[in-house]
């Protein structure tokens, strides 16, 4: 018993605090940046790409990344003989529309409500949320068929660096408990069924969070015969969090876009 | 390196042969088929045995002709193969007479009839519509058995898995794992894909099996393109390897913990598991040691220069780990929990061909990285731990242990590292040609089975995850303990899912 006293007084605070103060992140290895001054357009990276994320711009004739499909493994970064390529050390990469990961110019048709009128179109639900959910948020997670760096990754957000209870942000065993999913996997052809039922089972309003490549896009498995092409193909998403897998932090920021409190 | 003997056998003989072999001495290890109608008209069915006190493989490749798409199964005799011969029925629709069980497994019965994946006509493209779910379980019936049902989405934050318990009052009688929710079809992606591209593949079959997945990958490619990976980068491999497996039973302590609700254990082993990611942070600016390999060696010099700090981060958190032992360990009610819990017999683990830390604390006394030694190993010392019991607190203790030889190995690995190239390159792979790369996972033997194609692409790339061999044995260890100790049970062998479906 004395021992665990010791123990338990020896360590002074270990939780980071974030978000109200930045991380040090000049070790991490974020997204990848194209120089497009330096790009000669051979083609190299789109090619050899694992995830097959670089594609052209038929306008501008640049390549660009969609972060969406992006593994993360800075690849391009390595064979690119320009060296146009370079890996930034960003992680709070969370992004409320799909379409915003991907780096091209062009709009895609079936986005015809622009951001503000979408932002009054969906004022009021957030009014509502902010209301029902108070300061608190209760967090089912569901596993739709990731590799477990995901899954591992938010269990690592109750772990003391993190404790994301102190936000007020809770994980609970039951969708019936839940504010919000927080899905990871492609969505394979076995889960399907049981992620339609998790997401009917929770009450609404509920968010929903994709975390991941995998969920975003169905990320490097996103060809597979049993593998899907990530999770809005089937639940709307609120929230769409990249990486592979994305960190604790950037997983704090997404959940915390969702809530608009970033 | 290891050696791999092949053997071409009659369809005929196996039965008798497998039979005659698979003991002690040579314990069936992994078994699969190939579809290689391309190169001699036929299918063949591989079985690897593992020859004991020698660092050799044998295999036995039997020809399955398309006329006769059958082979006699030998689940009877030899346990160890029933998931594989079910696996080869559903992937390539060769079927194993007189196989006992021989429901679907991947498929969960909802797969439209007639689709064999793995065989090469099968379109890659192609993502076939379900049917409606008819699968079928084992109905355990007697006066007072009831039956839990509980999945496939958990209450934790776990991967998907569906589990029926039958249960007489508290005890379990039987359970019944259905798995394969997270099957995703990695086999057939990796058929006529470039070796590269694999590799990014390989790294992410099982989350925290990151790289020695990929090694095992690379291991295979390296013996079939023969170069020799200079010594600094087999080190740099050592170090990356132990750390990985430091931070897996880290985070198996955690919950072995946390599931017998003890915070202050559970506690200290997260904080203990988040400095040791800090230290892969360090090491590679990633958690998950993912883009470290690459075919021929690594990629950078990961630890120049950093030696220092990792030394000092490895011994502290090595202390750390030795406080916190001795405190769980004069916990009276902590040990009373995990003694005697999830009892896995010697017998069972020999039969089923338990693997790593499992069939390590039932008495089998097997480690890859002592019994067929792959980079550097057999020039480091180090011991693997011995338990017979096969309960929880065996595990646990088997865990512990490893956790001191990793951060020893690390330490000694960084300390011998020459100066030097850290990588071979190679620029060509033969085709049709075959090997297997071995390594030990954090949980256990882990198999990559590699056979090249022309340009530079992979013909066939077959996983066997240690959690393939160990799902079966936990089925058996939870028989006789109580449905609240499953959990523990469970987490004591942390089994993946995502590893076991592909």
């Amino acid at each position: 018993m004395f021992k665990t006293i010791k123990k338990l007084i020896k360590y002074p605070r270990v939780t980071q605090d974030y978000p109200k103060k930045p991380v040090n992140s000049s070790l991490f290895i974020g997204k990848p940046v194209i120089d497009k001054d330096k790009c000669t357009c051979c083609t190299e990276c789109s090619l050899r790409c694992p995830s097959k994320a670089i594609y052209r711009d038929k306008a501008l004739n640049i390549p660009y990344i969609d972060l969406g499909e992006c593994v993360f493994c800075s690849l391009c970064e390595e064979i690119c003989p320009e060296g146009a390529i370079k890996m930034d050390t960003s992680f709070e990469l969370a992004v409320r529309d799909k379409n915003a990961l991907r780096g091209d110019t062009i709009i895609l048709e079936d986005k015809d409500i622009t951001e503000e009128e979408y932002e009054i179109v969906c004022g009021d639900v957030k009014k509502k949320i902010a209301k029902l959910f108070g300061r608190s948020l209760n967090i089912r997670e569901v596993d739709a068929g990731s590799c477990n760096g995901c899954d591992y990754e938010i269990n690592s957000l109750s772990n003391p660096f993190n404790d994301i209870e102190r936000l007020g942000i809770h994980f609970v065993a039951s969708p019936r408990h839940a504010d919000m999913l927080l899905v990871t996997g492609t969505l394979t052809k076995n889960m399907e069924l049981a992620l339609l039922k998790t997401y009917n089972a929770t009450p609404d309003p509920k968010l929903v969070v994709a975390v991941g490549a995998c969920a975003i896009s169905g990320g490097i498995f996103r060809e597979a015969y049993a593998a899907g092409n990530g999770i809005a193909s089937v639940i709307p998403v609120d929230v769409f969090i990249p990486g592979c897998p994305p960190r604790p932090q950037a997983i704090i920021y997404g959940i915390l876009k969702a809530l608009s409190k970033v | 390196m290891t050696h791999e003997i092949y053997i071409e056998v009659d369809k005929s003989n196996i039965e008798a042969l497998s039979y005659f072999l698979s003991s002690e001495d040579f314990p069936l290890i992994f078994m699969f088929a190939n579809d290689e109608r391309i190169l001699s008209k036929n299918y063949v069915i591989y079985y690897v045995f593992r020859v004991k006190e020698e660092e050799k493989l044998l295999i036995l490749r039997t020809n399955i002709y398309e006329e006769d798409m059958s082979f006699t199964s030998i689940s009877k005799r030899v346990p160890a193969a029933t998931l594989y011969e079910r696996e080869i029925n559903d992937m390539f629709g060769i079927v194993p007479i007189g196989h006992p069980d021989l429901r679907g497994l991947l498929f969960h019965g909802n797969w439209p009839t007639g689709n064999f994946p793995l065989r090469r006509d099968f379109d890659k493209s192609y993502k076939p519509k379900l049917i409606k779910d008819k699968r079928t379980f084992k109905k355990v019936s007697g006066e007072g058995v009831y039956e839990i049902s509980v999945g496939p989405v958990h209450a934790g934050i776990i991967e998907p898995g569906y589990f029926r318990f039958s249960v007489v009052g508290e005890p379990i009688i039987n359970l019944e794992a259905t798995l394969y929710y997270t099957h995703k079809g990695i086999e057939k992606l990796c058929q006529g894909e470039t070796i590269e591209r694999c590799l990014f593949i390989s790294e992410r079959i099982s989350g925290d099996e990151s790289y020695t997945n990929s090694l095992a990958y690379c291991l295979a490619l390296e013996k079939i393109a023969g170069v020799d990976i200079p010594p600094r980068g087999e080190y740099t491999r050592i170090v990356f390897s132990e750390v990985e497996r430091l931070i897996s039973h880290l985070g198996d302590l955690t919950g072995i913990c946390l599931d017998v609700g003890y915070g202050f254990a559970s506690y200290q082993f997260n904080m203990l598991r988040g400095l040791a990611f800090n230290i892969a942070d360090e090491l590679c600016g990633r958690r998950y040691l993912r883009s470290v390999n690459k075919l021929g060696g690594v990629r950078k010099d990961y630890i120049l220069g950093k030696e220092k700090s990792l030394i000092d981060k490895l011994s502290s958190i090595k202390k750390e780990i030795y406080d916190t032992e001795e405190i769980i360990r004069s916990n009276s009610m902590f040990i009373d929990r995990v003694e005697n819990t999830g009892l896995l017999s010697r017998e069972t683990a020999k039969d089923l061909n338990a693997v790593g830390p499992s069939g390590r604390a039932s008495g089998i006394r097997y480690d890859v990285r002592k019994n067929l030694p792959y980079s550097s190993y057999n020039k480091l010392e180090f011991n693997v731990p011995e338990h017979n019991n096969g309960d929880v607190n065996c595990r646990m203790n088997v865990k512990l242990e490893e956790c001191y030889e990793s951060i020893a190995l690390c330490l000694k690995s960084i300390e011998v590292m020459p100066e030097g190239k850290l990588a071979e390159s190679i620029d060509k792979f033969e085709p049709y040609k075959e090997a297997f790369g071995i390594t030990e996972a954090p949980r256990g033997e882990n198999i990559h089975y590699v056979m090249t194609g022309e340009n530079n692409t992979i013909f066939r790339y077959k996983i066997r995850t240690p959690s393939f061999c160990n799902w079966p044995c936990l089925c058996y260890a939870v028989n006789g303990n109580i449905v609240p100790d499953f959990p523990l049970i469970n987490k004591s062998f942390n089994l993946s899912y995502a590893g076991n479906d592909l």
